[in-house]
């Protein structure tokens, strides 16, 4: 008896083992986040202050080989681009994402989808040299520019990106929303639109948003397409508005400067400081979407 | 049949417009790299070294950071994701690795990019080499793995593993004969995604892992690498009139390889479905 | 033997899933403002027949429907029929009680509205008269705009009977209502089915005999797809005529 105390207790010691190195390998995410934060703003953190957080974040003047740290062209760029392809991607995805999941049979849907989310995984440094190749010639000829790469092209090009995420959340969202629901407004003499419109959508509404959400966090952080067609000029265009003209963004500056940057420099510092800029909005925008996407009354889905 | 009222008989025409659209710019890409990259495309080109206008290396280099991602990332991933199902699903801990995991997930990858930097090229003195990039991508990937693999160890019954427990063997053993081979096909399609990502990644390993130009392959981990990704930005961004026969070969071959995989992981899903009896 | 017009009727109906023959030649007459009983046992075919005679199972995309159902003399499956104004005049409650996801008042008035009544004082009229029609106003008049979910099973499935009544339907098809309720439930909707079927045309699906024999005039007893026999509900159960059918009742089988 004695022995098979000292047995068990063995294998429980060994049990235990298994599960501390699990828990310790587990917490390496943990672990990652955490350095990238602290990396992040032990990098950046110097350029908030030598060059101060206002004229950083506000001034108007990108020129770091002239010292000139005003990022505001840069976020502005982004801005630009990332609502430009939202405004395109989202009735695109909204609409499509509707198709899949009302207007077609399962069956169809699920042979089309596929096609949609091969858009997801074609790499970026594919579509930036679609977008060189073909749109940004086309763009150029169809509205008499100098030179196709602009505000516009990138936020065409980003949002063909940007736009499989929301089709297959949104779908799946949309196709989950109970049945009970459609069979009860239909026995009432509903049209298939009125269900829609009154009691399918805005069931998925959260959902749907949670989809866009995540989409901007995508196309925000998005560096190489946008960077080969954006033209990569660090000024705000001058009709604020326009978006035929070229712009530069958060991520295309780093992707650009951080080849020739000299390690320890404020301009180093300073796109590590973009870099802050970038992983809080992201963060931020994730953050939302997830607790939407808890708050939806639909099933979980995957993103 | 459904839909009644004659102005609704339009709306399945309307809704699918785009749809149609987004069929259409996918197959356009496909078309224009494809064909692009089989005209331009030959074995003497890939047999090549860049020194001599082929584009060997970036094949080679490729390959060789995939697999030593991946070689990371998987035990990595499928651990953890164990660990999360099936000794910690609930509560505090599994929620703050989660947590971490989906705040992981949204970063963009130049961010990783200047991590990677930072921390493993200057901080840990491994320079711009395939170590680095190995261990930025590894970074990167690891929520797609582990999420995946959660997701098909998940769908793992219970009872498989109580029965084997009930026979006397231990937990993890348990896992590791029946959780594990159950759950096989699952993880590796989230594998194969992964490769798939990181495949196609350029800004994490710009100015982290890879270089343009370099004599012959890495020998050591310690070494810069060429890629697919990285040779292409650099012969279309800097070079005022870009050598397009390469860069279509290469963009055939990168797509080539990230559609494959997609495929395969769609096939491996779908088998993983037909074959799952319970 | 009866002279009246029917209110629904069937001709040849036959009901495929797939290969699945589930509906086989049946021929009913349903009749103007009687409860209507269908019993038999589960598994066969009652809720696809109650479905049928609102076109619901068209939203099931391996269904083959063959054979006429007449609304008034009109059949219901011909092409260019206005099918929005047959689901008006045929309402359905159903075996679990599904309200929409929205409050009390809006699950009422989502009939109405939908149908294009859009002035608020009506909508609040048929709202208030429907809840008073189903015994639900005094237990709710207080928290209209509460969601539907907040009230118990019993009294959601009550409201979606309110919901039906609120597009003024001739007919009124029930799918098992009481199943997924307690005895105290139950009894509330069975009350009400009785005091309904005074002006409305009921067809209750049900695999409780007792409850067929408390709240309906006529029963139909369905076993494996075909009308085995049809008539006075007191006679059926107290002499039923086919030996299958007594069978069924005493408990044989079922």
């Amino acid at each position: 008896m004695v022995k098979l105390t000292r047995n068990s207790f063995f294998s429980f010691k060994f049990k235990d083992r298994i599960e501390i190195t699990l828990l310790i390998v587990s917490f390496l995410s943990v672990l990652i986040l955490s350095l990238i934060t602290i990396f992040l703003f032990y990098e950046g953190a110097p350029a908030f202050m030598e060059i101060g957080t206002f004229n950083l974040l506000f001034g108007d003047n990108w020129a770091p080989f002239y010292g000139r740290y005003g990022a505001a062209p840069l976020i502005y760029g982004s801005i630009m681009i990332v609502v430009g392809s939202l405004v395109i991607s989202i009735p695109l995805g909204v609409i499509a994402a509707i198709f899949f999941a009302e207007f077609i049979p399962r069956w169809l849907g699920d042979l089309i989808k596929p096609f949609i989310e091969l858009l997801a995984a074609i790499p970026s440094i594919i579509f930036g040299f679609f977008g060189l190749a073909v749109l940004s010639p086309i763009i150029s000829d169809l509205f008499g520019l100098a030179l196709g790469k602009t505000a516009f092209t990138a936020s065409i090009v980003l949002s063909i990106m940007v736009v499989p995420t929301i089709v297959s959340i949104s779908s799946e969202v949309i196709s989950s929303v109970p049945n009970d629901y459609k069979r009860a407004s239909i026995a009432l003499g509903a049209t298939h639109w009125q269900t829609l419109k009154n009691v399918v959508l805005p069931t998925a509404k959260l959902g749907i948003v949670a989809s866009i959400l995540l989409a901007f966090g995508r196309a925000i952080g998005e560096t190489v397409a946008v960077l080969m067609v954006s033209g990569a000029v660090a000024k705000i265009p001058v009709p604020f508005w326009n978006y035929f003209k070229p712009v530069q963004t958060i991520t295309g500056s780093i992707a650009l400067d951080m080849g020739e940057v000299p390690f320890g420099s404020t301009h180093y510092h300073a796109l590590f400081g973009l870099g802050i800029v970038l992983f809080v909005i992201t963060f931020v925008f994730n953050t939302i979407s997830d607790y939407v996407m808890r708050k939806a009354p639909t099933a979980e889905v995957q993103i | 049949m459904k839909y009644q009222s004659p102005k609704e008989r339009v709306l399945p025409y309307l809704f699918s417009v785009p749809a149609i659209i987004l069929i259409l710019a996918s197959i356009s890409i496909l078309l224009f790299v494809g064909t692009g990259g089989v005209l331009a495309i030959n074995w003497e080109m890939v047999s090549k070294s860049v020194l001599k206008g082929g584009i060997f290396e970036p094949i080679v280099g490729t390959l060789y950071l995939l697999s030593g991602t991946m070689a990371i990332s998987l035990p990595i991933g499928v651990l953890t994701a164990v660990y999360l199902v099936e000794y910690a699903p609930k509560g505090r801990t599994n929620r703050i690795i989660t947590q971490a995991m989906n705040n992981l997930a949204g970063v963009p990858s130049i961010v990783f990019g200047l991590f990677g930097y930072s921390f493993f090229c200057r901080f840990l003195g491994f320079g711009i080499s395939l170590l680095s990039g190995w261990l930025t991508l590894t970074c990167m990937v690891l929520p797609i793995v582990i999420r995946g693999s959660q997701e098909a160890i998940r769908m793992v019954p219970k009872t498989f593993r109580e029965a084997a427990e009930a026979l006397g063997a231990s937990k993890w053993r348990a896992i590791r004969d029946l959780v594990l081979t159950t759950a096989a096909p699952g993880i590796a399609t989230s594998t194969i995604l992964g490769i798939s990502r990181v495949a196609g990644e350029t800004a994490a390993i710009l100015f982290t892992s890879s270089v343009f130009l370099m004599r012959g392959l890495p020998s050591t981990p310690f070494d810069p690498v060429m890629v697919l990704t990285y040779h292409i930005y650099v012969l279309l961004v800097t070079s005022p009139s870009p050598v397009l026969d390469r860069v279509f070969a290469m963009a055939l071959i990168l797509l080539g390889l990230v559609v494959v995989l997609n495929i395969l992981a769609y096939v491996v899903r779908l088998y993983y479905r037909k074959r799952k009896r319970w | 033997m009866v002279t009246i017009n029917p209110k629904i009727e069937t001709k040849n109906l036959n009901v495929w899933y797939g290969d699945h023959h589930v509906i086989k030649d049946v021929n009913l007459k349903i009749f103007e403002k009687i409860v209507t009983a269908i019993i038999g046992p589960s598994g066969c075919g009652k809720s696809t027949f109650l479905m049928t005679l609102n076109r619901l199972l068209d939203l099931n995309s391996d269904v083959h429907v063959e054979g006429e159902v007449l609304l008034d003399g009109r059949n219901i499956y011909e092409p260019r029929l206005d099918l929005i104004e047959v689901r008006r005049r045929i309402g359905m409650v159903f075996q679990k009680p599904n309200p929409l996801p929205k409050s009390i008042y809006e699950n009422v008035a989502y009939g109405p509205r939908v149908h294009g009544i859009k002035d608020r004082k009506v909508l609040g009229g048929i709202v208030e008269t429907c809840l008073q029609d189903v015994v639900l106003w005094d237990e709710v008049y207080d928290r209209l705009k509460d969601s539907a979910f907040e009230l118990s099973i019993g009294q959601q499935q009550r409201l979606c009977m309110a919901r039906a009544l609120a597009v003024k339907p001739d007919v009124l098809l029930m799918d098992e209502p009481t199943s997924s309720l307690d005895p105290a439930a139950t009894a509330k909707i069975e009350r009400l089915v009785r005091v309904l079927g005074k002006d409305y045309t009921i067809i209750i699906v049900t695999h409780n005999m007792q409850q067929a024999a408390r709240v309906s005039d006529l029963t139909a007893f369905l076993y494996l797809g075909k009308i085995i026999e049809y008539g006075d509900t007191r006679s059926m159960f107290e002499k039923p005529r086919e030996k299958l059918t007594e069978n069924y009742i005493i408990g044989k089988f079922g």
